[in-house]
């Protein structure tokens, strides 16, 4: 128990330097997926960006895609200083398109950002995550992960060396994904350096988590038109969504992130958490020598 | 029903027991988008699903994404002509309505652009708004076939980005409308383990398992090898052996009847597996895949009109 204690109060005069750099392919992932421990770290001293890949401008229920990009913009600057990070740089990539996109292009932009910033923990969308719909998840998890391998290494993008952007390691590395995968929780081998799934209890941080992503009001808006029409084709109806107003949609989101944090907790002995598949320091270390 | 029955998959894939029965969902329209003519048949297709859809009143398409040239003996052009000529027939046993081909240059869909396959899909969907879509696992693991992984990625995309309507605006100036598809219906080239993971058994009846068997035998092109059932039966008589069942027919009936077994025991064995006569088995994602956290809510909170 001392230990434990122990260990928390060290943890949070680390947090104080800590830097954390989050990388998410759209607004709404990394709120709903990890965004109630990065709202911990940050009201623990922590200094927080965010990399958000693409504009979102398709995830919208009856707006163009320029005034789609436009306001999911400004709502998700909204979102990520409720959680409390403090910049926010939005690549602008085409919601939808990353597919087309060169995954090394991608990787060196986000390269830039983690030799700016040296960051102490990353958060990226984890690419092994099954049945994750959304590709561009899947595309900015991969170069992200290897955004975080090259920063390190000297020979790549020289060019950067020139302009003092010197080569760093990020020690902790979080992969984040909502629960679509049912095997999300079996651990990876443990022969050799290897993410391992983990959870954090959330509950302090709930609160602040739903206000977050109640914030994100065009996807929300969108996502509850979404049900609603689907239940309307099929001959039924939600009592919450009879009138798709501001209220209900709020109420939509609250429900979708209390579950999901009950989900994040099955098994845990939390009431709320997140889960992640964890590559810390010591997971860079041999089991046998750890 | 289906809540039940959703409960039932999601304990099914947590405790790896015996599968829960899928049953049909209502709908009108089911879309096949797959890379080969015969992938609906083999000891993965879902050939026995797609007549058990039309036996339920489904119009089913078939998207061939290929050209097939490269599967049989006759030569890339003649292949084409004849493996599409087959895939018409064998659909037609499972209640197909009509094969669209899409062309694409057999095993060369590894340098094909994504984005250019999932619009033409994306199309497809809006035309027809399928209830259903089966096709490759897009999570499938140790499929060697880049025409399955390329097609697997593309469809899994389609599916809900059709749903949007930023995505290809153009295609609403025809009168189209967004369409998202809210049953997914995914198999994999290789049956268990971690390359694919099936959640739910579909039921088959008699005749829906010889529908699957003549479709499969319809693949004349690449199944008519009576070679090969004369060198069994040689085999089989060097040892003392026999089947009974392929005694006096000529070779090429005997290839019939064993390529035709081959699907009858497959099904039999995924019926066996999950307590019933005859089964496939798939990765059924509902209607709710996207929004985990709501799933429960809505299924507990919805009402009839």
């Amino acid at each position: 128990m001392k230990l434990r204690l122990l260990l928390c109060m060290a943890m949070s005069l680390l947090a104080q330097d800590q830097k954390v750099l989050v990388i998410t392919a759209d607004a709404s992932d990394y709120v709903l997926a990890a965004g109630g421990t990065i709202a911990g770290m940050a009201a623990s001293g922590a200094t927080v960006w965010l990399v958000r890949v693409t504009n979102d401008d398709k995830d919208s229920w009856d707006l163009p895609p320029e005034e789609t990009a436009r306001r999911t913009r400004e709502e998700s600057e909204r979102a990520a200083r409720i959680l409390g990070i403090g910049k926010v740089v939005s690549l602008g990539y085409r919601a939808g398109e990353l597919g087309g996109v060169s995954p090394t292009e991608l990787r060196d932009r986000l390269m830039f950002y983690v030799r700016s910033f040296k960051p102490g923990v990353m958060f990226i969308p984890n690419p092994y995550a099954e049945y994750v719909e959304v590709l561009d998840r899947y595309y900015t998890g991969q170069a992200a992960e290897e955004a975080r391998r090259a920063a390190s290494l000297a020979n790549f993008q020289p060019p950067f060396a020139s302009v003092g952007l010197e080569t760093h390691l990020t020690p902790e590395l979080y992969y984040y994904a909502q629960p679509f995968d049912p095997r999300r929780r079996e651990a990876e081998s443990t022969a050799t350096f290897a993410p391992q799934p983990k959870a954090l209890d959330i509950a302090p941080m709930l609160a602040k988590k739903i206000q977050a992503a109640q914030a994100l009001k065009t996807v929300n808006h969108a996502l509850a038109m979404r049900i609603q029409q689907r239940l309307q084709e099929t001959g039924r109806r939600l009592p919450l969504l009879d009138r798709v107003d501001d209220d209900a949609v709020g109420k939509l989101v609250e429900i979708n992130v209390r579950k999901l944090a009950e989900i994040g907790a099955q098994g845990t002995g939390y009431s709320a958490a997140e889960e992640f598949h964890y590559a810390g320091v010591e997971y860079q270390i041999p089991a046998k020598y750890r | 029903m289906i809540h039940r029955v959703l409960a039932a998959i999601f304990l099914a894939s947590a405790a790896g027991a015996q599968l829960p029965l899928l049953p049909i969902p209502p709908g009108k329209t089911a879309l096949v988008i797959l890379a080969h003519h015969d992938d609906h048949t083999w000891q993965y297709g879902l050939g026995g699903t797609i007549a058990k859809m039309s036996d339920a009143a489904y119009t089913v398409y078939f998207v061939r994404v290929t050209n097939d040239e490269k599967d049989g003996g006759a030569g890339w052009g003649n292949n084409d002509q004849t493996n599409l000529r087959e895939a018409i027939a064998a659909t037609r046993f499972l209640g197909v309505k009509e094969v669209l081909s899409l062309n694409w240059r057999n095993d060369h869909m590894d340098s094909i652009p994504l984005n250019e396959l999932r619009a033409q899909l994306i199309l497809l969907i809006r035309k027809h708004r399928p209830e259903v879509v089966i096709s490759w696992n897009p999570w499938g693991h140790y499929d060697r076939n880049p025409d399955h992984r390329k097609v697997a990625r593309a469809a899994g995309e389609a599916v809900w980005m059709a749903g949007l309507a930023n995505i290809h605006p153009e295609h609403l100036e025809t009168g189209l409308a967004p369409h998202r598809v809210p049953h997914l219906f995914y198999t994999q080239r290789n049956d268990y383990g971690k390359g694919h993971d099936p959640n739910a058994a579909i039921e088959l009846d008699d005749g829906q398992v010889q529908r699957k068997a003549g479709a499969y035998w319809a693949h004349a092109n690449v199944r008519y090898n009576p070679a090969a059932a004369r060198a069994l039966r040689r085999q089989l008589d060097a040892q003392g052996l026999t089947i009974p069942e392929l005694d006096g027919l000529t070779d090429e009936q005997a290839n019939e009847k064993l390529e035709k077994w081959h699907m009858i025991w497959i099904s039999a064995q995924r019926g066996k597996e999950n307590g019933v006569k005859y089964a496939e088995v798939c990765r059924y994602l509902d209607e709710w895949r996207d929004v985990p956290g709501l799933r429960d809510y809505i299924l507990g909170s919805a009402e009839k009109k």
